[in-house]
């Protein structure tokens, strides 16, 4: 860093990929506002500024969150875990099968979810780290797998309902002001930032990412690690099918259809690079909200609502952003030189 | 690089945006329709007769869903509907448990609700639209039998599996109304087809062999009529053994035109989407309470209602003078 001129700290806390993406969201949420809150028949103030859509802005976006989060780790490696998704379909019927027909305790199956996520990761971590198959062809397999499991489960016909509302309480309720899942997130979201950014065992993500041969000369054990973010993401997707079938109050197989796609998307808009070793937790989180914020933010515009295709028009405004984010990938590059870039200009 | 571009960006983006009053919205009543899946033709012949009877009404209809059909993203929907601040909000549930949630959501918050085409819990609406009662079908089905057979003579069967719930009613309302209204009339054999219509075409084919005085195939699910038509077709038996079932009109169109089908009989789904639209803006108006006994929806005239369910009434025929007017 050029530390010798006086505006190259300033700099470098405005010209990063981060402040831009909240710069962004920050004109997103505002432009919502702006046309997004209207006032109804009844004179009461409906919409987007509303605080009950702010709190469904963060309880929709909890469970794609949490994948992200599991998807930062190991994009940071330069892997790519696709089975994220039905992994969470996966874990939501072993909760709802545990819990109804083992009848076992909640907190009991909960618990076992947690582990059968964690060792469906392990699964990817093996075929990944022992037999040195490419992370996107180990995990487009078991995609299919984990949803396919799911669906034989079940027969792809039951659906696990009539939880207690203890349970419910952590997907429909809120705690301290907050939806209740949004403090699990939170906590999710400190622990993988502390992982990533404060331990050396976790920089050292970005290290394999950059350069896995490298890492091993420095003495790195590659393939262990590199399992280990695996095993993490299997462990967050349950937690994650966890909290989708407390705010549903359902578990079916085909729960989280789709969402490693959102969760990647997310990743990837944070200014995670898809080639690993480049990327952030907080950058994660904004990508996140940005996605979230479109999706209920347009499904609020009148223009939108007239139209009836809120969701044909968030899977497009996403698409479009990912592909901003991804052509603007070489931006935290520019950034870089500008921000490193010698007083001048 | 004094100046740069960034926070101009930010401070415009703030004055553009800016915290300017909101829009007023129009005093029309909105009322909110969700298919299970909104490219199910099914249902965009149910949004026709929305869009019809809200033009008539005056209010303004949303008609949103999933593309699939996919319960979480109901629930999405009505969750957003409930911050928009919508008047009444129509389901065709997906998932009763899970839509129960958020439907009593929007109930709490004051907004009515009604579901039609498929229910969810009791305590979670104020009215299910009932497209067809199972003693609707089950009569309309053998009435149809016994003018087309002349009231006597063997007819046999094809239902969706030996299990299925729906079938299993309407069967139980055949056996006790067959004997009394149609004595001369046989049923020989009630065969599965696992609600495949090829399955369907091998049973109708076993049935017309082993039964060589069958004069009527009735399938009592909608992948079963188009497969027992084409057995007959196959079996050049068409005008001998007459076909009738439940079926969508176009997968039956071809059978009807070529004289193999008789009738195929569905609700009609225009008319669920009309009176759907017509209860909820009575519902939203307080015009229609609990304990009514009948309402009337526009150009359709009065509907029962009974206890909880407003019936849509007795079931659709489809026929070759009317067939091609229905496209789902």
């Amino acid at each position: 860093m050029n530390q010798n001129s006086p505006s190259a700290g300033w700099k470098s806390v405005v010209l990063r990929y981060e402040t831009l993406l909240l710069a962004v969201l920050v004109v997103e949420w505002f432009f919502f506002y702006h046309y997004g809150t209207t006032v109804n028949r009844k004179g009461v103030v409906v919409g987007f500024g509303t605080l009950d859509r702010q709190f469904d802005i963060l309880r929709h976006s909890c469970e794609i969150g949490l994948l992200a989060l599991a998807l930062t780790p190991v994009i940071l490696t330069a892997g790519i875990d696709l089975s994220v998704g039905s992994l969470l379909g996966l874990c939501a019927i072993i909760f709802g099968k545990l819990w109804r027909e083992g009848g076992l305790e909640l907190p009991l199956a909960a618990v076992l979810t947690l582990l059968a996520g964690a060792l469906a990761g392990g699964l990817n971590a093996g075929l990944i780290t022992r037999l040195r198959l490419p992370p996107l062809i180990v995990t487009l397999g078991t995609y299919s797998l984990f949803r396919g499991l799911a669906e034989a489960l079940t027969h792809g016909a039951v659906t696990y309902t009539d939880f207690p509302a203890e349970f419910l309480f952590f997907g429909q309720e809120r705690w301290l002001g907050l939806p209740t899942q949004a403090w699990l997130f939170l906590l999710a979201a400190i622990a993988v930032w502390v992982l990533v950014h404060r331990t050396t065992f976790g920089r050292s993500f970005r290290a394999i990412g950059f350069s896995p041969e490298g890492a091993r000369y420095a003495g790195l054990p590659v393939g262990h690690r590199t399992g280990l973010v695996y095993v993490l993401a299997g462990l967050i997707a349950a937690l994650a099918a966890l909290i989708y079938t407390a705010r549903l109050g359902q578990a079916k197989a085909d729960a989280g259809t789709g969402y490693e796609l959102f969760a990647i998307t997310a990743v990837v808009l944070g200014g995670t690079s898809i080639f690993g070793g480049r990327g952030s937790v907080s950058g994660t989180l904004l990508g996140v909200a940005a996605i979230a914020v479109l999706k209920n933010g347009l499904a609020c515009l009148p223009v939108v609502i007239r139209m009836n295709a809120a969701e044909e028009m968030s899977g497009m405004f996403t698409g479009a952003l990912l592909l901003l984010a991804l052509a603007g990938s070489i931006l935290p590059n520019i950034l870089s030189t500008l921000r490193l870039r010698p007083q001048a200009g | 690089m004094k100046s740069p571009a960034l926070p101009l960006c930010i401070v415009l983006g703030l004055l553009a945006a800016g915290l300017a009053p909101v829009h007023a919205a129009d005093a029309k009543l909105v009322i909110t329709m969700m298919p299970k899946a909104k490219g199910n033709a099914y249902f965009i012949s149910c949004k026709a007769g929305a869009d019809k009877a809200a033009k008539e009404l005056g209010v303004e209809l949303l008609f949103d869903g999933p593309t699939d059909s996919n319960a979480a993203k109901q629930n999405e929907i009505v969750e957003n509907w409930i911050t928009l601040g919508v008047d009444v909000i129509t389901v065709a549930a997906e998932n009763k448990e899970g839509i129960s949630t958020a439907l009593r959501k929007a109930q709490k918050q004051g907004i009515k609700v009604l579901t039609y085409d498929a229910d969810a819990l009791a305590d979670a609406r104020s009215f299910f639209v009932n497209q067809a009662t199972p003693q609707g079908i089950a009569y309309g089905l053998l009435d149809e039998a016994a003018r087309l057979m002349g009231g006597e003579g063997e007819f046999a069967i094809i239902t969706a599996t030996l299990t299925a719930g729906n079938q299993r009613e309407w069967l139980k309302y055949m056996d006790t109304y067959l004997p009394q209204k149609y004595p001369k009339m046989k049923l020989v054999a009630v065969r599965p087809s696992d609600d495949l219509k090829d399955k369907a075409q091998s049973e109708a084919t076993a049935l017309m062999s082993a039964n060589p005085n069958l004069k009527l195939l009735m399938a009592i699910c909608t992948p079963g009529t188009p497969g027992a038509a084409e057995a007959v077709k196959q079996a050049g038996k068409t005008g001998k053994v007459n076909v009738i079932g439940l079926g969508l009109p176009n997968e039956n169109k071809r059978y009807v035109h070529e004289g193999v089908t008789e009738s195929v009989m569905l609700w009609n789904t225009e008319d669920l989407g009309y009176l759907t639209v017509y209860a909820a803006a009575a519902l939203a108006k307080d015009e229609l309470k609990a304990g009514a006994t009948s309402f009337k929806a526009g150009k359709l005239g009065a509907f029962e209602i009974k206890g909880d369910n407003i019936l849509l009434g007795k079931p659709y025929i489809f026929n070759r003078a009317n067939i091609d007017r229905f496209d789902f």
